[in-house]
């Protein structure tokens, strides 16, 4: 398909042209090696950023309310004049593990293209819920109220460490009381953990006071975090995070595709199945082979 | 000796009648041939037909659906119609008006007129049944998102000739439930929607005694690909949901379930078909005991039915002709009360006075030609059909019993699990089609060489609009608009009040001059508009059925091979333009595209061109894919394209597929349309020629 010259992009992303931030996202997730280069010339040109945009991050399981969540607080913000941005996190698309690699830029993209929120929903299936957090800059997980001990118990560790935001879903007048159990449920996770419980807000589809409320607390938790410096902080570990998931996506991409290793790898993995090798030796074999270090490792 | 030879028809006329009158109780069981082989037609549970003598004195109602363009021409259609022998009116009303739309709304347009009559004003009412006896001819208006402005300026336009609302017969489909499981022609959400239907019912069952306020309908299932066992067990399940909500707004049973009526298609599975009539007379009978009716009438499954609309063929039409009459004689031999035959060109276009003819001959053959007439329920007592009625009751009662564990079907809606298997089961169908494992009668088997052209109806969409806007100007500025402002105002109250009744304050507003629109609008702003979620399920049934084929797995190969050199998948949105919600071709396609390994977004519904071009930007798709029924596209497919190119994406390819008949193929190919799919197009072909498109724009960048 064609690609633009570089500074088509550059100048589009600077006027906020729509059709170009596709194309542009387009040229960021493409698995072609130019692609891929030009890309990186792209970003580049863009950096440093120097956007007052909000990243948010939006967790938890399928089904719970998150794009119903993401309509309407868009909605709130677009209404009142804000340039929002939504990107899904899909692990069904992408190669190897690296699935989220590309959202990260994606959402670079998005903010040099003048959005000033910028949604980012994880589909709630493993890797792509700490995909989300390392994007955002403020991470809301989501449950529906009336969830009891074990979902609020599922919160994976490492992510309910690092969430700024708790949202109680569906919590409309007839599910009041159930959405306060799930509350008081979370609460006493936290408090059995080391870390304080943040911010729960209650929220339900079509009501323009749980939107503006839950705005209210995303702008606070925001201003709250910069003036502290937190933000900064985060930004700069995001970017240190994506080059070193940048080096772990190519290490395992290159060792994959080595001749030598791809000459062996049905054979060794069969060997490991059937107990004939065990999987450390077998491991060390393989990469012996990838860094072509002529010693092989003695049997037994 | 030949006084002494019986006389065959004699015979066939009497003894049914005269054994019908001897048995009183059911006959002794015979071995495997089901259990009620003593049922005589007329009493419970009906098996053998809800009459004594059920076509011997009074053949099936001849009930065509119709309805186009301007009121004037349907009004002649149906003047035309009923000198020819039709007995009761069936009334197409088009999209724009099914959805509470004026037509003069924006998102109208396109839609005017298209797949059935406009109807904005009281005026078009009064002229859509000019000179038809109202008190004498019986109209059923399928009408259901928009049914209570509709029934307002039924009742309105019938008082201003005269007449009183108790004279009036007829039906109204009013069958909300299924429009959220799968024809999608509702405007409020699910609560409010139950509230007017039993609203509808509560007021014609106490002011209207001759019409019928339901008709609960299969037909719509089965074209959005049920069989026959989920059609059966579904309606059922929405037959049982109304009779709670009758019961609920303060009705006895026995005042509104003797005028529930319902509404099955007809597909090419024969006998199938004729057993699904009588399995669902007796599982209706089952259920409504539950209830412990006085009126023998209120537990009799009365039926209308229509040949299937999803068995016809665009290509080699005539052989429609033929679809269509197996198809009548099985709803003559599963005994419908009521009975509609397709046109033979109905895959193409709304039919012509040609076609309409004959299909309504198709019946008259059957009724004037054949001795049907003098039989009452043939199949009685044959072995193989009753096994299979019985074999069908077992397995919808599955399917009804799931429904029924889920809290009943507008719970089980909620869950998406009727729809879900309704999806599955029509991507089986495609791929039992495309594999050529089910045959398809010059479609995918016996092509014609040479597809002969014949005169097709066709509709000027912009004429049509224009005249009803005109039409509504005038009509605003000679209305005394106090009255209607405090009317609306007096319809809104009235729904703001939970358990107030709406019928009446509609009437009030109709008669003093709103739109439908207008009342519709009014209401909406009360109670929302609905809106449906875009989502695929039944990945992996198309695949399932088809992996094992060479063709199949090429092309898989041949879409990773594209996601190498290009960098990602191709891409395709498969979009919904105007306001046509049968979403059954969206689904196939989509779901089998995405088995296909096509990365696909599913357009929502109701879209207008330039929201689909805006969705196709954001996402930057290759190709928009647009599944057109309903004549829509001839205006909005081209503006799909203009916005495109505005945008400077016209590289993004548009194709089309569903009912395109030749003569605008041409129109939207000058409009920028890549490729157009006919009904009946496998899904392996419609991807290949996508590729080669997508494939062929990229050589020409390269090599510039």
């Amino acid at each position: 398909m064609r690609r633009l010259p570089l500074e088509t992009y550059v100048e589009g992303l600077r006027q906020g042209r729509r059709e170009i931030l596709s194309q542009a996202i387009t040229l960021v997730e493409s698995s072609r090696e130019d692609d891929r280069l030009l890309a990186q010339a792209l970003l580049e040109a863009l950096l440093p950023l120097s956007t007052r945009a909000i990243r948010i991050g939006v967790t938890g399981a399928p089904g719970v309310g998150k794009s119903t969540l993401i309509e309407d607080l868009g909605s709130f913000w677009v209404a009142r004049g804000y340039r929002v941005a939504v990107l899904a996190i899909d692990p069904s698309r992408g190669a190897l593990g690296g699935l989220g690699l590309r959202s990260f830029e994606a959402a670079l993209l998005c903010e040099a293209a003048g959005f000033d929120r910028v949604l980012i929903e994880s589909v709630g299936v493993g890797q792509s819920e700490s995909d989300v957090v390392d994007i955002s800059d403020l991470c809301l997980y989501l449950l529906a109220a009336g969830e009891g001990g074990d979902e609020v118990q599922a919160m994976k560790r490492g992510l309910s460490e690092r969430l700024d935001l708790v949202v109680i879903s569906k919590a409309d007048e007839a599910r009041r009381a159930a959405a306060a159990q799930t509350r008081r449920r979370l609460r006493s996770v936290y408090a059995q953990g080391l870390k304080d419980c943040p911010p729960i807000v209650l929220f339900h589809s079509g009501s323009a006071n749980a939107s503006e409320g839950l705005a209210l607390e995303i702008q606070a938790l925001w201003q709250r975090s910069d003036r502290a410096g937190a933000l900064e902080e985060r930004r700069r570990r995001q970017h240190r995070v994506w080059m070193w998931r940048e080096i772990n996506d190519q290490l395992h991409r290159r060792f994959r595709e080595h001749p030598e290793v791809q000459k062996r790898l049905a054979a060794t993995e069969k060997a490991v199945e059937g107990q004939e090798q065990t999987p450390w030796k077998a491991a060390h074999a393989l990469l012996a082979f990838y860094e072509a270090r002529a010693e092989r490792l003695d049997e037994g | 000796m030949s006084s002494q030879i019986p006389d065959f028809r004699t015979l066939a006329f009497e003894a049914p009648v005269s054994a019908a009158r001897r048995r009183r109780k059911p006959a002794p069981q015979a071995e495997g041939k089901g259990e009620t082989l003593g049922d005589a037609p007329g009493f419970p549970p009906y098996r053998r037909g809800p009459y004594l003598t059920m076509y011997t004195t009074r053949p099936w109602t001849l009930r065509q659906y119709a309805g186009f363009g301007s009121v004037e021409e349907s009004n002649a259609f149906y003047k035309q119609a009923l000198a020819e022998g039709q007995r009761g009116l069936s009334v197409a009303f088009d999209l724009p008006t099914h959805l509470g739309y004026d037509s003069d709304h924006p998102r109208a347009l396109g839609d005017v007129g298209q797949a059935g009559v406009a109807i904005d004003t009281l005026e078009d009412m009064q002229q859509l049944f000019a000179d038809i006896p109202l008190d004498r001819v019986s109209v059923s208006m399928t009408m259901n998102g928009a049914a209570l402005p509709i029934l307002a300026l039924f009742v309105a336009a019938a008082e201003s000739r005269g007449l009183s609302r108790a004279a009036l017969s007829g039906t109204l489909q009013n069958d909300i439930l299924k429009e959220f499981m799968v024809r999608n022609t509702f405007v409020y959400p699910p609560a409010p929607s139950m509230r007017i239907v039993g609203d509808i019912m509560r007021y014609c069952a106490r002011a209207m005694p001759k019409f019928h306020a339901l008709s609960i309908s299969g037909y719509h299932m089965h074209e959005a690909g049920a069989t026959p066992e989920l059609e059966l067990a579904y309606t059922l399940a929405d037959g049982l949901e109304y009779v709670r909500k009758g019961l609920e707004v303060g009705l006895a049973i026995d005042e509104f379930a003797p005028r529930l009526s319902f509404f099955w298609a007809i597909g090419m599975d024969f006998y199938l078909e004729v057993a699904k009539l009588r399995a669902a007379r007796v599982m209706w009978a089952e259920l409504m005991s539950a209830f412990a009716p006085r009126d023998p009438r209120s537990s009799m499954l009365r039926a209308h039915c229509q040949t299937s609309g999803f068995s016809l063929s665009a290509q080699d039409p005539f052989n429609n002709i033929i679809r269509t009459c197996i198809e009548a004689v099985a709803a003559v031999q599963g005994q419908t009360q009521s009975l509609h035959t397709n046109a033979f060109d109905e895959a193409l276009a709304l039919p012509s006075d040609f076609s309409a003819r004959i299909a309504r001959s198709t019946q008259h053959l059957l009724q004037h030609e054949t001795y049907m007439t003098r039989v009452i329920d043939p199949w009685g007592g044959s072995f193989f059909m009753e096994a299979l009625t019985d074999a069908l009751r077992q397995r919808a009662r599955v399917h009804l019993d799931e429904i029924e564990a889920l809290g009943g079907m507008t719970r089980a809606l909620a869950t998406g699990l009727p729809k879900a298997r309704i999806e599955e089961a029509a991507l089986r169908t495609q791929a039992e089609f495309d594999s050529q494992e089910r045959i398809k009668v010059g479609v995918n088997r016996y092509p014609m060489r040479q597809e002969i052209a014949f005169p097709l109806r066709s509709l000027d969409a912009q004429a049509n609009r224009e005249r009803q806007v005109q039409k509504l100007q005038a009509w605003r500025s000679q209305r005394d608009e106090e009255a209607v402002r405090k009317a609306l105002d007096a319809l809104r109250q009235a729904a703001e009040r939970e358990g107030e009744a709406l019928v009446e304050p509609c009437i009030e507003a109709a008669r003093c001059g709103a739109t439908l629109g207008e009342m519709s609008g009014t209401l909406e702003e009360v109670f929302g508009r609905h809106r449906p979620e875009a989502k695929v399920t039944s990945m992996g049934t198309y695949r399932e059925q088809r992996a094992s084929e060479v063709r199949f797995q090429g092309l898989l190969e041949r879409v990773e091979r594209f996601a190498q050199h290009e960098g990602r998948r191709p891409r395709i949105l498969v979009a919904k333009l105007g306001l046509d919600g049968h979403d059954r071709g969206q689904k196939v396609v989509a779901s089998s595209f995405a088995d296909l390994g096509f990365d696909v977004d599913l357009g929502p519904l109701f879209q207008s061109a330039e929201e689909v071009a805006m969705q196709a930007i954001d996402n930057d798709v290759h190709v928009v894919g647009v599944n057109s029924l309903s004549a829509g596209h001839r205006v909005l497919v081209p503006r799909l394209c203009e916005a495109l190119r505005a945008q400077g994406r016209s590289d993004i390819r548009v194709v089309v597929g569903g009912v395109v008949p030749p003569q605008e193929q041409e129109l939207l190919r000058s409009a920028g349309v890549a490729a157009i799919f006919g009904s009946g197009t496998d899904i392996l072909d419609a991807a290949a020629t996508i590729l080669d498109l997508l494939e062929s724009s990229d050589e020409g960048s390269e090599g510039e």
